[in-house]
């Protein structure tokens, strides 16, 4: 007869040092995974920003058809695996409430890795929960899970989920405060000395992956734009906002971005959308903006796996140089 | 009362004189057929609750007499079909949606413009999942934004909590304020008993039209049902429909091989089922003398469908479930590969997230089966000679590999 066992199987007691790929979602919950795995003892290893060959590898691992980020995921699973971890944290994240979820790819992820490494015949070993709100399981609650299986009490866990939750909030407290400060202080120069501001609203793994994001972020700096983020606000707060905007989109990312342009929309002198093709929810959410959001210029740009980044730098730079001809009053007085 | 002053030759105490009837003063008459009603029989009459507003909804598979149903029993309103999607409507629909949307709310989008043509002045746009859920709200604001204006959207997104008595408070808010709820309760059964019968009737015709023995005869029935199934106002009408198309069905003489070539049918949603979306790959498939097995549908997908059972199925593939028709097409495809189907064929839209994350897991799948599987992509541009191809190569190598 099987042994009745009293406590769940702590069978990743011996995963030493566990890998996060520095993709997707480690973008906004980095800090929270991080310390999560630091407080229980784990070596975190974080691999290096993305680049061309994070792509090409990604590519390889994937179905020909998935968007830029997801691929960008997979290559830097296969970097950790190759840095020889024990395992790679790879959550499945739900949502939060009926129209506070996320894109499915989130929730397939660990699914997804383990097939397509399988498919690849390479092997990686993944370190999974689940959080679905809705469904009755928190975020708390699937940490918990976790920490059993790494071995941890009950007591540490709880300790380590809440240190890691409130590192998380504090760092993006600070974010958020900081932009305000810098929104205030640009509302308090005399117009003529304010510099073009643009705000950039896309996803945080799009906007802050110097791969992908990164080349528009330097082109709008090189030309002299102060740069503000669309997810770098108050989450609550836009959150809230967003329900101005729409009912019914359920996207907990995109809500929040929109919330962010309804706030930000009279401090800035133009928008830029970015996505990672092809983004599904980006698909709906541009275009109710582009129809809705009215009053400031918006610049649409869409950044796949083939193109370079000039074709990028060239459309940020005029996209600039016409905001700064408008603010001077016109081509002709310029 | 009698007139005092009529009559002065009748003296008093005489008796009196019977007056020839001049003129009828009443008559009993004994009325044939049912009594009159009575002034106060406790009853109120009925009123008529019906709703005048023009219901449409988008072009869905052959669902069409199930949507006219749950209008007509149900909402208690008008129905206005939507038109057959021509060229024309699909050309529409990509010109007002943004171009990586996903190809459904292309088509969608497109039935509904010419639906609000036809006169309709509510649409019907249902909820769910992944991108279905904002659907209708963009929709909404799309048609507003190309000049339409009058009309409603009865968009279940709108009705978050999930409850029922809140979809009927919608329904009555939208559509009809008179709406009776055990009227629609009852409607609602038959669109259900609808919904199951062309599904099952459309499983029977998949296995079996590929063999005819009579060219035509099975399109011939299937006619027959769709339109009994159209006429149908009753439970029991839909049901005998049924029962005389599944009659006539059994009937019809076929000339099948022992062993057929036998392929399953996954994928997504709309695309996986819908005709004009995938390009009639179904009957393609027949022709060729296929017999096919469809695994979605909405008895299967959403009236009868086990998740956590599904889920269990395929726990050495995926441990989480992976978006919302994800593992019940990893469940049915292992289900084809377990019953010795010779091929699978997963069918997508372009540009759908969760089945493109299901695609690494269907070529395990066809790994570990030794089951070929032809995944196919649906966008608005694909064409008709490209899929011929693939098919016909498709199904060469599955029948070699039978032969072998």
């Amino acid at each position: 007869m099987a042994k009745l066992a009293m406590k769940p199987a702590a069978d990743l007691a011996a995963v030493r040092r566990v890998g996060i790929p520095r993709a997707l979602l480690y973008y906004r919950y980095g800090r929270l995974w991080r310390s999560f795995f630091e407080e229980l003892g784990r070596e975190v290893v974080v691999d290096a920003p993305s680049d061309r060959g994070t792509l090409e590898t990604g590519d390889r691992l994937s179905v020909d058809e998935t968007c830029l980020a997801s691929k960008l995921f997979l290559g830097h699973v296969a970097a950790l695996a190759r840095q020889g971890v024990d395992a790679v944290f790879v959550p499945s994240l739900m949502g939060y409430g009926r129209f506070d979820t996320f894109c499915t790819k989130f929730q397939a992820l660990p699914d997804l890795v383990v097939n397509a490494f399988a498919v690849a015949g390479e092997q990686v070993r993944v370190i999974a929960l689940r959080v679905d709100e809705p469904g009755g399981q928190s975020e708390e609650d699937a940490f918990m899970g976790l920490g059993v299986r790494l071995g941890a009490s009950h007591k540490e866990t709880r300790r380590a989920y809440r240190a890691a939750a409130a590192a998380q909030r504090a760092y993006d407290e600070e974010m958020a405060r900081e932009q305000e400060r810098l929104v205030k202080s640009l509302s308090k120069l005399p117009a003529a000395d304010r510099p073009l501001t643009i705000l950039v609203a896309a996803h945080p793994y799009v906007a802050h992956d110097p791969f992908v994001g990164g080349v528009v972020e330097d082109a709008l700096r090189a030309q002299g734009a102060c740069v503000l983020f669309a997810d770098e606000t108050d989450r609550a707060r836009v959150l809230k906002r967003s329900y101005d905007f729409s009912r019914s989109i359920p996207w907990i990312v995109n809500r929040e971005l929109i919330g962010s342009l309804l706030m930000l929309h009279e401090h800035v002198d133009g928008i830029v959308l970015m996505s990672a093709y092809p983004c599904g929810p980006d698909s709906m959410a541009d275009d109710a903006i582009e129809r809705c959001i009215h009053g400031k210029p918006i610049l649409t740009l869409t950044v796949d796996a083939q193109t370079g980044t000039a074709g990028v730098e060239t459309r940020v730079e005029s996209f600039v140089d016409i905001l700064s001809y408008q603010k001077k009053g016109g081509y002709l007085n310029a | 009362m009698r007139n005092l002053s009529a009559g002065p030759e009748q003296g008093a105490g005489e008796p009196r004189a019977k007056k020839p009837a001049a003129e009828e003063r009443g008559r009993i008459v004994l009325s044939e057929g049912a009594p009159r009603p009575l002034f106060f029989t406790g009853k109120r009459p009925k009123r008529d609750r019906h709703s005048r507003r023009k219901v449409a909804f988008f072009h869905f598979r052959n669902y069409e007499p199930a949507f006219k149903y749950f209008t007509e029993r149900v909402l208690d309103a008008d129905f206005v079909p939507t038109p057959a999607p021509t060229r024309a409507t699909l050309k529409r629909g990509e010109e007002m949606s943004a171009d990586y949307v996903c190809t459904p709310f292309k088509h969608i989008i497109g039935d509904y413009a010419a639906a609000l043509d036809r006169g309709a002045d509510v649409l019907v746009q249902v909820t769910g999942f992944c991108r279905l859920n904002y659907y209708g709200e963009l929709q909404e604001m799309i048609l507003r934004d190309a000049g339409y204006d009058n009309f409603q959207m009865l968009n279940f997104s709108y009705v978050p909590t999930g409850k029922l008595r809140d979809y009927v408070a919608y329904c009555k808010k939208v559509v009809n304020p008179n709406l009776s709820v055990p009227r629609g309760i009852g409607g609602m059964l038959g669109a259900y008993r609808m919904v199951e019968h062309i599904d099952a009737f459309r499983d029977q015709y998949l296995a079996n039209a590929g063999f005819e023995a009579e060219k035509g005869s099975f399109t011939r029935v299937r006619r027959a049902f769709l339109s009994d199934m159209n006429a149908a106002s009753t439970t029991a009408q839909v049901d005998e429909g049924y029962r005389r198309a599944a009659d006539a069905l059994a009937a019809l003489a076929v000339e099948k091989p022992a062993d057929p070539v036998r392929v399953g049918i996954v994928g997504e949603y709309y695309t996986a089922q819908d005709p004009v979306s995938c390009l009639n790959l179904e009957e393609k498939l027949m022709s060729m003398g296929v017999e096919l097995s469809n695994a979605m549908s909405i008895s299967a997908f959403n009236l009868h469908y086990n998740a956590a059972a599904a889920q269990a199925s395929i726990a050495e593939y995926s441990s989480y479930d992976m978006g919302p028709t994800s593992t019940f097409n990893i469940a049915a495809a292992k289900r084809y590969a377990e019953a010795g189907y010779d091929g699978i064929i997963h069918i997508k839209s372009a540009g759908c997230t969760p089945e493109i994350d299901v695609m690494p897991v269907l070529q395990r799948l066809s790994r570990d089966y030794r089951v070929p599987v032809l995944f196919l992509t649906f966008d608005t541009q694909t064409s008709d000679a490209g899929l011929d191809t693939r098919l016909e190569a498709f199904y060469d190598m599955i029948a070699m590999r039978k032969v072998r």
